[in-house]
């Protein structure tokens, strides 16, 4: 049983640090409607602007601090250059613009500062915390209690009058302007916003496993969440990260030894597939009716 | 009228001598270059996506070789031009690369990648022209008689794994009644030595459960709670770049002595960087050259190109594993042109080239490698390596070179060849 408990606390926590990169694209998703492919390669510059930060001698909290401003700039800055002159252009194509993004930041961070996964120090110890029988990770628990605590200042920010205006702006973006709500400045700090949660998931994933490109292989996993947990959703993506979490570890807990093989990706697929098929909105998303 | 021929000057003479002599000198000087033409390695590898933990220091050791080898003479007078492109690990990139310096004229191939080089393979014995896979790639790209063009020069992933259990049963008390845990990621090359780890388990009398991670193997959490509760004697951790340090971290954090891991290869200094002070001061890694700048190579590359500052890249990674590695790769290459130059004679092809490789004789690139001899059937060399221990600061030798299991090795070669053909 504590084989289960302890597979279902640290897919817990895996799961809600998935849902730090998920939250990103939520919250761009909420205020332009557009899926930013994009989010992936953003958590990998979060994480190296913390460890370069950091490199230049700035104590770890500085250096996070700092790489919070600059990653929240480089949200306005990418809503002010390329988001800006796709308005009125077909939606699909301001998707494919987040992955010709994601595929620049791709190349441009490895390029400029070099291939070898870079090491962060967060100064969380590698010594498991012990909860009777039941092993977890310092550093997921950390990052599941950031998460946590992210998704709580979403849902509170929505509740704010500038968070009022990005409903608004998500709702729709012609309204918003006739009622004189800037929707550029709504979409430019939704993608700052997304920038925060980059630097946070890049600095906790970054301090598990080094600061590289593979960091961007997290994309896949948050796109999972966002699907499962509706893509408008911020407490979608808080649940949809606890259960995509909670089964990409205790499923090939039980079935990888029996089958010689990792099944986690092929359980998060399945989670993409059933969600698509039986409820396409997701668990928490909005339904949209449109008039034909 | 009648015309006649003025008679030669002596003026005119020696005017005709001269030009006779110009053309006579432009002639050989038109052999002697092309007879100093540069010989052609092309290094095609991935700089950019997926073997990024490695590609950027394993090319600046090969870089930084061959201009020691260009100032000390090149082979037979003609020096060696390295033609480096970025594959990004796509075959189809790969393929059109090869396609072109091939045309170019290169000679030689380096891939450095598995898929890559595993797309090319064919090509390369269709197009007699030699490639080296150093200890990675396909096992049966040991056999000579299969892949007459391929040279892994180096321990291939089974021998690697061979070689760790034997320390363990010689230095570790033994490895029979052991239960030894292999935790690998869930690739091709994740999967290489499990024939090997089953056959030498019934061997040996040693209890062997596998435990896969997912690629890129970032997230391993399930995992190691696995591992922890299978309370295995020995792990032997099998993966590359940041998930060898999220392997590590896992495995620690889960109660598993440092003392008690053992990786593949692909563990160099710079993924120990991720781990301060002591915490992992034990861990054991395979080895196929000797890490440092002791060897004697190594030293006249510091002395001649990084000192003068003709360096390829950051000082600071020379003499890194995966530094050394490009060295040794690149000097297999070039000793393999040298003897088919001297014994074949120039203009140096692909098949003379393949013969000089044949030609290798307990070649150890100055100390830095262990003798590798190859021959027509043994492309690997023996299979032989060490295994070292990182002390905190650098990989320490933990046993001399050695080799183990290849009676194993081979047979599961021919097994696979075996099944190949049906």
């Amino acid at each position: 049983m504590s084989y289960f408990i302890e597979l279902l606390i640290n897919g817990a926590l895996t799961g809600l640090m998935y849902s730090m990169v998920a939250l990103g694209i939520v919250l761009i998703y909420k205020s332009s409607g557009v899926l930013n492919f994009a989010q992936g390669a953003m958590v990998m510059i979060g994480g190296y602007a913390v460890w370069l930060l950091a490199e230049t001698g700035l104590p770890i909290t500085l250096a996070i601090m700092l790489a919070l401003l600059v990653m929240f700039a480089f949200g306005l800055l990418a809503e002010r250059v390329l988001l800006r002159t796709m308005v009125g252009q077909p939606i699909i194509m301001i998707v494919m613009l987040t992955l010709g993004l994601d595929i620049f930041l791709r190349a441009l961070g490895p390029g400029l500062l070099g291939t070898e996964p870079k090491h962060l120090d967060i100064g969380i110890g590698m010594a498991p915390l012990i909860l009777g029988d039941v092993l977890t990770n310092r550093t997921y628990a950390v990052g599941g209690v950031i998460a946590l605590v992210l998704i709580a200042l979403a849902l509170l920010f929505f509740r704010t009058r500038l968070g009022t205006k990005l409903r608004a702006v998500s709702d729709d973006h012609v309204s918003s302007w006739s009622v004189g709500i800037s929707v550029e400045r709504a979409v430019a700090i939704s993608w700052g916003l997304a920038g925060l949660c980059a630097v946070a998931a890049g600095t906790m994933w970054g301090a598990v496993q080094g600061v590289d490109w593979s960091l961007t292989a997290l994309l896949f996993p948050a796109v999972a969440v966002v699907i499962l947990g509706g893509v408008d959703s911020i407490l979608g993506a808080l649940v949809a990260g606890l259960a995509v979490g909670i089964l990409g570890s205790v499923i090939p807990g039980y079935v990888d030894s029996l089958v010689g093989g990792s099944t986690r990706d092929v359980v998060t697929s399945v989670v993409i597939l059933l969600t698509i098929l039986i409820r396409p909105y997701g668990m928490f998303g909005r339904e949209d009716i449109e008039r034909i | 009228m009648k015309r006649t021929h003025p008679s030669p000057t002596r003026r005119s003479l020696l005017k005709a001598a001269a030009l006779a002599a110009g053309l006579g000198i432009g002639v050989v000087g038109v052999a002697q270059a092309q007879d100093k033409a540069p010989i052609q390695f092309a290094t095609l590898m991935d700089f950019t996506r997926v073997y990024t933990f490695l590609t950027s220091e394993y090319s600046q050791g090969q870089q930084d070789y061959i201009k020691l080898v260009n100032m000390e003479g090149g082979v037979d007078g003609r020096p060696i031009k390295l033609i480096i492109k970025d594959h990004a690990s796509y075959p189809e990139r790969g393929i059109a690369q090869y396609n072109e310096a091939r045309s170019d004229g290169a000679v030689f191939f380096d891939f450095l990648s598995t898929p890559v080089a595993n797309a090319l393979m064919p090509r390369a014995n269709e197009d007699h022209l030699p490639m080296i896979a150093f200890a990675h790639g396909r096992a049966d790209a040991a056999d000579g008689q299969k892949f007459p063009y391929v040279f892994p020069a180096a321990a291939i992933y089974r021998s690697q794994a061979a070689l760790l259990l034997q320390f363990i049963d010689e230095h570790e008390g033994g490895l029979k009644g052991k239960k030894i845990a292999f935790v690998h990621i869930d690739s091709p090359f994740g999967k290489e030595p499990i024939e090997l780890l089953n056959k030498v388990s019934a061997l040996k009398g040693f209890e062997l459960k596998l435990f896969p991670y997912p690629v890129p193997g970032t997230e391993q959490a399930a995992t190691w709670t696995e591992v922890r509760r299978y309370r295995p004697d020995k792990v032997i951790i099998w993966g590359a770049g940041p998930g060898q340090a999220v392997s590590i971290r896992g495995a620690v954090g889960n109660g598993i002595a440092p003392k008690d891991i053992h990786s593949v290869i692909w563990l160099s200094e710079s993924d120990m960087q991720s781990f301060t002070g002591d915490t992992v001061v034990g861990l054991k890694r395979f080895t196929a050259v000797n890490t440092g700048t002791s060897p004697a190579i190594l030293k006249r590359i510091v002395d001649k190109v990084i000192t003068p500052g003709q360096g390829s890249g950051d000082k600071a990674k020379v003499g890194t594993t995966y530094y050394n590695i490009g060295v040794a790769s690149m000097a297999i290459a070039v000793e393999a042109a040298r003897l088919a130059t001297k014994k074949l004679g120039a203009p140096l092809t692909g098949e003379k080239l393949k013969q000089g490789f044949e030609m290798l004789k307990d070649f150890t690139a100055e100390g830095l490698m262990p003798p590798l001899t190859i021959t027509d059937k043994d492309h690997q060399g023996g299979g032989w390596g060490r295994v070292s221990e990182w002390d905190g600061k650098q990989w320490a030798p933990k046993s001399d070179w050695s080799h183990a299991f290849q009676d194993v090795v081979w047979q599961l070669i021919r097994e696979d060849e075996a099944k190949a053909k049906k």
